[in-house]
């Protein structure tokens, strides 16, 4: 007897467990080819919304922003508007992704902000930070290589875009830890492990998630009033912090909500997804033997081995957009209002632009993956997340060439954040 | 079909010269740089739609 056949109609991705378990390419590759434009039910609390599947539909909507707008929320499908008032804050927090980071800001506000920073993320920028970012890398291998065993994500692949992120933030090495413990509560809020400050019995629901969101950012808010106090005395050459403290935007300066908003954006886009892209993209490999070996052998690879890497792992599963007027989408009728959300791993595996794009294959060319989103909000940080792999690859491989993933990798439960939360592996340890 | 760069997006991920480099240029400051002026040539014209849907941060314009 086989399984019955899954139907588009039978599929709700707003479901972390789908997710958790590694089934979702398949319900979206189900999606992609037979509804692309997929209407999603609203849950008890949440939104319906229109699941986008297709590479052309993404671009499509990522080069709209003024029609398609981040400013109501850009992970998930948002909480029912007449169920916001009894969830509390963190839902609303939630709905509107906080008030003003740019990451949630529309045209034409959103080029003004994002100019004031995007100068520390260039290519020059990038190169410039690129012998501290090996110094680090080599100073975190250092601390495993006597082991021959690690967890690989909490002792490798988290630390590096920590310490490049924090450094960028002037915030203190002995802070480190407890920007990483914020991070896991904000972005892997719907995981039971992050959720310590509720009690266990009431772990895993929808309040539990909203809850620990809410309390990763009150208190990163809270660390971040702090260090803006201390640069308004004591301003730093090349700290964020100092530069939004006395950039201005229209003539105006910005408002302390404004700046602390785009601190803990920073903190939390640079941390998760280039920590889950080091971990995935160990993992693929050592599932890859032959492309491991030729890869360790030839690090000419390494830029085209980090793209595919990149659209393998894809480490944002969504992004999400409010529709503000119609729009008619392979003949469905998105509604002004509609909440959509774009399923990247699914475009990164779409046929009609990659050849065979269920095979990982480290010399893929071309490879114009969306990982890091396109248009308005592509990744401001693309250029770091890029270096970090690179080196941190070419670090690791060099000092420990046979490293191994060696139990199953420990998956974070969310529909926004393809993670890993733990992994072990071994080596061969240095002497 | 005329190209421009819009500076205020362009944040030089240089793919655009990658893909045509007849056509942009990064300059020191890391914008790109349009090498033609008026219209561009027939043959280059598909080069150009490359790079516009190649560029992350939407900056080109192709002007029919
Ligand atoms: C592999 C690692 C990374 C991936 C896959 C990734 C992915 C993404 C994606 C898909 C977006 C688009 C959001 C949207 O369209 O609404 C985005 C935006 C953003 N990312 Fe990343 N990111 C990564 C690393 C980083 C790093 C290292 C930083 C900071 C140093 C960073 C900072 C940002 C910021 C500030 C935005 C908002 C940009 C805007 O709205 O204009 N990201 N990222
Ligand atoms: S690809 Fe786009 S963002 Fe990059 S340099 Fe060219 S125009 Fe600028």
């Amino acid at each position: 007897m086989t399984a019955p056949a899954i139907e588009p109609s039978d599929i709700n991705l707003n479901n972390p467990e789908h997710f958790q378990r590694e089934e979702f390419h398949e319900l979206l590759r189900i999606l992609r080819h037979r509804d692309p434009v997929h209407w999603n039910p609203p849950g008890e609390v949440s939104n319906g919304f229109w699941s986008i599947t297709k590479y052309e539909d993404i671009l499509f909507i990522s080069r709209r922003p003024e029609i398609f707008i981040s400013s109501k929320g850009i992970a998930g499908p948002g909480i029912k508007p007449e169920r916001l008032a009894e969830l509390d804050f963190a839902a609303q927090q939630q709905n509107a992704g906080g008030n003003a980071s740019i990451i949630t800001m529309d045209p034409p506000r959103h080029v003004k902000m994002r100019r004031l920073v995007n100068k520390g993320f260039t290519p020059r920028a990038v190169n410039a930070m690129e012998p501290e970012i090996r110094r680090v890398t080599n100073e975190i291998l250092d601390r495993i290589a006597h082991k021959g065993e690690c967890d690989f994500v909490l002792e490798v692949a988290s630390q590096l875009p920590l310490a490049v992120i924090c450094g960028m933030m002037g915030v203190e090495q002995k802070d480190w830890p407890l920007m990483f413990e914020l991070t896991n509560k904000v972005l892997g809020s719907g995981d039971p492990e992050y959720q310590t400050d509720i009690p266990e019995e009431e772990r895993g629901t929808g309040q539990a998630a909203r809850l620990t969101a809410m309390k990763g950012l009150q208190t990163m808010l809270e660390y971040f009033r702090g260090v803006l106090e201390d640069r308004r005395q004591n301003p730093r050459e090349n700290d964020l912090p100092t530069i939004l403290l006395e950039a201005e935007v229209d003539g105006e300066k910005l408002t302390e909500g404004d700046i602390l908003q785009f601190c803990f954006l920073l903190i939390v886009a640079g941390n998760e997804t280039t920590r889950n892209a080091i971990s995935g993209g160990l993992q693929v490999l050592c599932q890859h033997p032959d492309q491991k070996r030729a890869l360790i052998e030839d690090y000419s690879l390494m830029d085209t081995a980090i793209e595919e890497i990149l659209r393998w792992t894809s480490p944002l599963h969504h992004m999400a957009r409010t529709a503000t007027e119609d729009v008619e989408l392979r003949g469905k009728q998105i509604r002004a209002g509609d909440r959509v959300l774009m399923w990247y791993p699914s475009a990164n595996r779409d046929e009609d632009i990659f050849p065979d794009p269920y095979r990982f294959d480290i010399r893929r060319t071309p490879n114009d993956h969306l990982a890091f989103g396109i248009g308005e909000h592509f990744c401001l940080g693309a250029g770091f997340a890029r270096k970090e792999l690179k080196v941190m690859f070419e670090e690791l491989f060099r000092r420990f060439p046979d490293i191994e993933v060696v139990g199953p990798p420990e998956r974070l439960r969310s529909t926004f954040i393809n993670g890993i939360k733990h992994m072990p592996v071994q080596f061969t340890p240095e002497r | 079909m005329k190209v421009r760069v819009k500076a205020e997006m362009c944040e030089g991920h240089g793919k655009c010269e990658k893909a045509a480099p007849e056509i942009f240029k990064l300059g020191d400051d890391d914008i790109s740089i349009v090498l033609i002026e008026g219209d561009l040539p027939k043959e280059l014209e598909e080069k150009a739609e490359r790079a516009y849907r190649l560029c992350p941060r939407q900056a080109i314009e192709l002007i029919p």
